[in-house]
């Protein structure tokens, strides 16, 4: 048990490799670099299982108080080939802003807010987390990350479930961030 | 999507049915098997209520271009009152899950549903229904309940029957819950505006209140061929 894997806290898990052509620990650096300059930095992802209105908004709200809510990273190999430089960035996707110059965001709908990016490696025991918000609200989380299933708003819970149909399942976290405010955007228009 | 047109076009049958938001088009699915004799029993008439005016437009012009005069649209929100003048034989309904509320907005759709009937007719209702997670349970008995509270009862319940590969919820199936109304039945008040906060906080999931009266289309002259933003042209060399 770490800092991050408390009872009753929430962690936003993501699994992270290649994307928009560039290597991850081309990311790595490109991210640590933006939030050296600008005091944060984009984490650009896509798919609706941490879109940032419906779900990791809320998720952030029920959480807030209880602590940071890290974003948990599992280092995979994967293709990723979209393209593209975000110009503007939105909590509702009804108002829109410019994304900071010393920002980068490439081949994403959405992007997490985040700070502290650092190499850190642990196991998350995903029988020991549930879904927090969604219609997967209550699922076990080894359950809900499997396939093409590869992000999750997740609760720490006290101890993990134990069933006979299954071994625990436990994931080596690569690297972790601190999320804030306002934790999740929308993205859109070209640089 | 397909089994479910056909299920709705025999429940239905010759009957005026009235669908309360139609994110699925399985409105357009029902009057397009019917009307090109795929099958030979479907509703007399068919009205898709949606907030969303591209939903609209495009079931709209569908039956226009198909040339099929019993289905029709209206741009609607279900926060508003529902007082057709001529009242449906049924409702069909796929609302928010309704995981975050117990299913108060799940009810929401149903109360409109029930007040298109003029609270004497019958619903067909897709709501979640996975033996997994507690969430579908407390939803199906919240939507049974307050059925039961409008003077409907449950006729029939098909388990488990659809799958919606949702990137967020894989795994979760739904059922079609049909609810019929007891002989005589009347409405219990006025249809009247969805007001209460505690009723809507929750609408569309955790902390996600409606905000939205109208989803308004933006007139395009292209419209039904790719936007020309997706492309452009890059001509040979001999073309000058």
């Amino acid at each position: 048990m770490n800092k991050i894997i408390k009872p009753g806290s929430g962690v936003l898990f993501m699994k992270i490799g290649t994307h928009a052509n560039e290597t991850l620990a081309d990311i790595i650096a490109r991210k640590e670099a933006e939030i050296r300059d600008a005091g944060f930095g984009m984490w650009g992802y896509g798919g609706n299982t941490c879109h940032p209105s419906s779900m990791v908004q809320p998720f952030a709200k029920a959480f807030a108080d209880r602590g940071p809510i890290y974003l948990c990273m599992e280092a995979m190999e994967s293709n990723h080939f979209a393209e593209g430089v975000a110009a503007e960035y939105s909590l509702d996707s009804q108002e829109w802003m410019k994304i900071p110059d010393a920002i980068e965001v490439r081949g994403s709908k959405y992007a997490m807010i985040i700070e502290d990016l650092h190499e850190e490696r642990f196991k998350l025991p995903l029988d020991q987390t549930r879904v927090l918000v969604g219609p997967s609200l209550g699922r076990l989380g080894s359950r809900y990350v499997k396939g093409r299933v590869d992000k999750a708003c997740l609760e720490i819970l006290e101890a993990p479930e134990l069933a006979n149909d299954a071994k625990p399942r436990d994931i080596t976290i690569d690297f972790v961030a601190r999320t804030r405010a306002p934790y999740a955007v929308f993205l859109r228009g070209q640089r | 999507m397909v089994l479910q047109s056909e299920m709705v076009a025999d429940w239905a049958d010759g009957k005026r049915l009235a669908f309360i938001g139609d994110g699925d088009a399985i409105s357009v699915s029902v009057a397009y098997l019917r009307a090109r004799n795929v099958l030979n029993y479907g509703p007399s008439q068919i009205t898709v209520f949606d907030f969303d005016e591209r939903t609209v437009e495009a079931v709209k012009n569908f039956a226009d271009r198909e040339r099929i005069p019993n289905l029709d649209a209206q741009l609607y929100n279900v926060l508003d009152a529902m007082n057709p003048p001529v009242p449906f034989d049924c409702f069909y309904t796929n609302p928010p899950w309704g995981a975050s509320n117990n299913g108060a907005s799940v009810n929401c759709f149903v109360e409109r549903g029930i007040e298109a009937t003029h609270h004497l007719g019958e619903g067909m209702v897709v709501i979640a229904d996975d033996d997994e997670l507690p969430w579908p349970k407390y939803v199906l008995a919240s939507v049974q309940g307050f059925a039961a509270e409008q003077g409907f009862y449950v006729s029939r319940m098909q388990r488990k029957l659809h799958e919606y590969h949702l990137d967020d919820a894989p795994d979760l199936k739904s059922c079609n819950l049909y609810l019929t109304a007891l002989p005589g039945n009347k409405a219990r008040a006025p249809s009247a505006p969805f007001t209460d906060p505690g009723r809507l906080e929750n609408f569309y999931g955790l902390s996600q209140p409606p905000k939205v009266r109208y989803v308004r289309a933006r007139r395009r002259l292209d419209y039904g061929v790719a936007h020309e933003d997706e492309y452009e042209l890059e001509y040979l060399e001999s073309v000058s």
